[in-house]
């Protein structure tokens, strides 16, 4: 027979080492993001739920801004962070008026949003950015950011704590990943095309309330920016709040 | 073999060591509440199983029967909680058939606060265990490593703050069954709602003397999904075909026999 | 030379009690010394004409550099002490491709005259605690000229950090001169060849010596092809075009 171990041969066992205590500068606020971009719109979309830990902070948190001329950002994870970045692209911009005289294009927000968070390469801002607007061609575009400036144009991006949940239903949904066009009987792919408005706005609904079933960070309500070449406009949707 | 195996504890220690993650188990990151009333006593648990930041379960169960009159509600690791209460509850139907009468609370505090002591807190259990036996009606909880409380009201889990907040305002000695009730509710919804590692819906069980034990599985359900704004049914043919091949498994074969006009007996 | 005026002409950034800055308006003296640069802005592009003073028959001419590019999109002419040009289009540079950097675009012909100009005040302290970082002002003057999302303009930028958006500039020796000929000559649907032709016309006009292609030079910025210096041979073709069309006017 094996010899068995019982339990009290470990009550022993102590940790000698010493446990370190010291300042952590960050934290985890939760909450998620989303961003899809349209043929002539974009838009993008955050919960209204700060927290930390298994507390809530608040229920009624914006955390997604038009920060003028036709962008919209938002920067999920710390929130101290998140405002930081925010105010300082803010600051920024108004410089880029006072110096240039015209209005910031969309691909120059997303190049000099870069140089912002390249800036704390070594102390980063500890955030997922993501931005929305319009093109020079109209076209809608965003554009998401790694905490450290590394950044993409894309159709669309979820970012924040349960971009792991909602990524794979956008692949599938606004990408057409893994789906054929069901007249060839699987075998081609389905064609990709753009999604109105109101189809994007439904995906977005069905994101965030799909992520608050599965995601204790998610919840309370919704808000959903959109923009067009006219300018921007919000809606709120109340998500469940457990 | 009798108890738990503890063969691949130094091995696993040594794997962490090394930087091998330890698998995480699911955590009832719960509020569980129990209240006495005259004439009996109250438990309640949210519905809430967690991994992490991510819900396990949208409905799972956290109260336990021990014995018909005898139940507990059960935070911390749901595994644990699970194990140790069936454990016990084998253990308390032994006894009371050796010894002819109906179990007592107290015997089931004793066994779980023992057992769980010998394991000096690895396994994490963090009970409230009510009922009624033939001296009365009894609350009290015990953690982890073996201590056990006694009290009229009784928190547990992560939403034990919140739910505590409503049983220290509202609590009062003279509570009636729907009281205590209505009470223990709102101290898991108080959870529900602030706690973040509950969630979901109300499980309530009932405990007076004289009377069978009720559970009220999903007593209050308020957090009921909405309809999704569309539907996501893939039309036929949307699953790419990679390869096909067909199978014969039996052979059919068809003949056709003619015949004359059947011979029939006369 | 002059009279001593005052302790004023001393401190570069000492008013005087009836409120100039001697040291300033000097520079732009020195700028009346330099040779003639000319441009003229066309909705089609903007012109730069210089005049190169080839003081010897020695001088390799190609060596006389008036005409420089900042980017592919902006260039200018300069008059007056053109070593200090070089610190000013190298600075114009930095700004040029840092906004490149930062925005991802090309730099507006305004921002960056503006930069340039900024650098102009750096005889004193800043403002906000620069450092100085020149001894004296300028001696030299811009036409900076460039094509942006507004469109071809011209800028002339001074010593003083003042400048100013023109149609049609001269700076130089024989600024007055051929100043007064663009007012003449100059009209709004003036087009990039016949801006090409005026500049070389104005400029042999004011110049002392005999007008060839080894004593001027031009260069244009257009949408289409941004910045370029015109080859000798190609100013050579656009001097015997002028020649041809004032006999044609004789």
């Amino acid at each position: 027979m094996a010899q068995t171990t019982v339990a009290s041969e470990y009550s022993s066992e102590v940790h000698a080492e010493p446990i370190e205590h010291r300042f952590n500068p960050y934290s985890d606020n939760g909450g998620t993001i989303l961003g899809i971009a349209g043929e002539d719109f974009a838009v993008l979309a955050g919960d209204t739920r700060q927290s930390e830990g298994y507390s809530i902070q608040s229920r009624s948190m914006s955390k997604v801004f038009d920060v003028g001329d036709n962008i919209l950002m938002s920067a999920n994870g710390f929130a101290a962070d998140g405002d930081a970045l925010v105010k300082a692209f803010q600051n920024q911009l108004k410089w880029y008026h006072f110096n240039h005289n015209k209005e910031l294009s969309i691909h120059s927000a997303a190049r000099l949003t870069q140089q912002l968070l390249y800036g704390k390469r070594f102390f980063p801002y500890y955030v997922h950015t993501i931005l929305a607007g319009v093109d020079e061609e109209g076209k809608g575009a965003v554009y998401s950011f790694d905490p450290v400036g590394s950044y993409e144009r894309e159709q669309c991006r979820a970012g924040g704590a349960a971009a792991s949940l909602i990524m794979p239903f956008l692949d599938n949904q606004v990408n057409f990943k893994n789906q054929m066009d069901p007249s060839s009987n699987g075998t081609k792919k389905k064609e990709l095309r753009y999604l109105s408005l109101q189809e994007v706005v439904n995906l977005v609904k069905d994101a965030f309330s799909s992520a608050t079933e599965r995601h204790i960070n998610v919840g309370d309500a919704l808000q959903i920016v959109i923009v067009t070449k006219d300018g921007a406009r919000t809606e709120y949707h109340s998500l469940k709040k457990d | 073999m009798a108890g738990l195996s503890f063969e691949n504890y130094q091995r696993n220690q040594f794997l962490a060591a090394k930087g091998h993650g330890v698998p995480k188990a699911t955590s009832t990151g719960t509020t569980i509440v129990g209240c006495k009333f005259k004439g009996g006593v109250v438990i309640a648990a949210d519905t809430r199983a967690t991994s992490g930041p991510i819900v396990a379960d949208k409905n799972c169960e956290k109260l336990h029967r021990l014995s018909p009159k005898i139940w507990c509600a059960g935070a911390g690791t749901a595994a644990d909680t699970e194990m140790v209460t069936a454990l016990i509850s084998s253990n308390l139907e032994l006894h009371s058939m050796s010894t002819s009468r109906a179990p007592r609370v107290v015997t089931a505090l004793t066994m779980l606060k023992q057992h769980l002591f010998k394991y000096q807190g690895h396994i994490g259990a963090y009970l409230i265990v009510a009922g009624v036996d033939p001296t009365g009606s009894h609350l009290f909880s015990v953690q982890a490593h073996g201590s056990t409380d006694i009290g009229f009201y009784q928190s547990l889990g992560s939403g034990s703050l919140a739910a505590m907040a409503v049983l220290e305002s509202n609590w009062h000695e003279d509570l009636d069954k729907e009281g205590a009730m209505k009470l223990c509710s709102d101290a898991i919804q108080a959870g529900i709602w602030n706690d973040l590692g509950s969630g979901s819906n109300v499980d309530l069980c009932v405990m007076e003397v004289g009377k069978d034990a009720v559970l009220y599985r999903n007593h209050l359900t308020p957090n009921v999904r909405e309809q999704k704004a569309s539907s996501y049914k893939f039309a036929r043919g949307t699953t790419a075909i990679l390869k096909e091949d067909i199978f014969k498994l039996i052979d059919v074969e068809e003949e056709t026999i003619h015949s004359e006009a059947m011979e029939v007996d006369a | 030379m002059f009279l001593t005026r005052s302790e004023y002409d001393r401190g570069v950034s000492t008013f005087s009690p009836e409120g100039r800055l001697f040291q300033v308006e000097y520079s732009m003296e020195a700028i009346k010394l330099g040779s003639t640069a000319i441009g003229i802005a066309t909705s089609e592009g903007v012109v730069l004409g210089v005049e190169k003073r080839v003081t010897s028959s020695l001088l390799e001419s190609d060596s006389v550099e008036k005409i420089m590019e900042i980017d592919r999109h902006i260039g200018c002419a300069m008059s007056g002490l053109t070593a200090d040009a070089r610190s000013m289009i190298d600075h114009a540079r930095v700004s040029s491709v840092t906004h490149d950097l930062h925005y991802n675009e090309s730099i507006g012909v305004e921002s960056l005259t503006q930069s340039v100009c900024d650098l102009a005040l750096r005889f004193g302290e800043g403002a906000s605690g620069e450092k100085r970082l020149m001894s004296r002002p300028f001696g030299v003057a811009l036409l900076i000229a460039g094509v942006d999302e507004n469109g071809p303009q011209l800028y002339h930028a001074e010593p003083s950090g003042t400048f100013y958006r023109y149609d049609a500039k001269a700076i130089g020796s024989g600024s007055e001169g051929a100043q007064a000929e663009l007012q003449n000559e100059y009209h709004s649907s003036l087009t990039l060849k016949e801006a090409e032709l005026l500049v070389l016309k104005i400029l042999k006009q004011v110049m002392e010596e005999k007008l060839d292609s080894t004593n001027a030079q031009l260069a244009s910025v257009t949408k289409e092809e941004g910045f370029k210096i015109y080859a000798d041979s190609k100013t050579a073709e656009i001097i015997q075009e002028l020649k041809e069309s004032e006999i044609d006017e004789d």
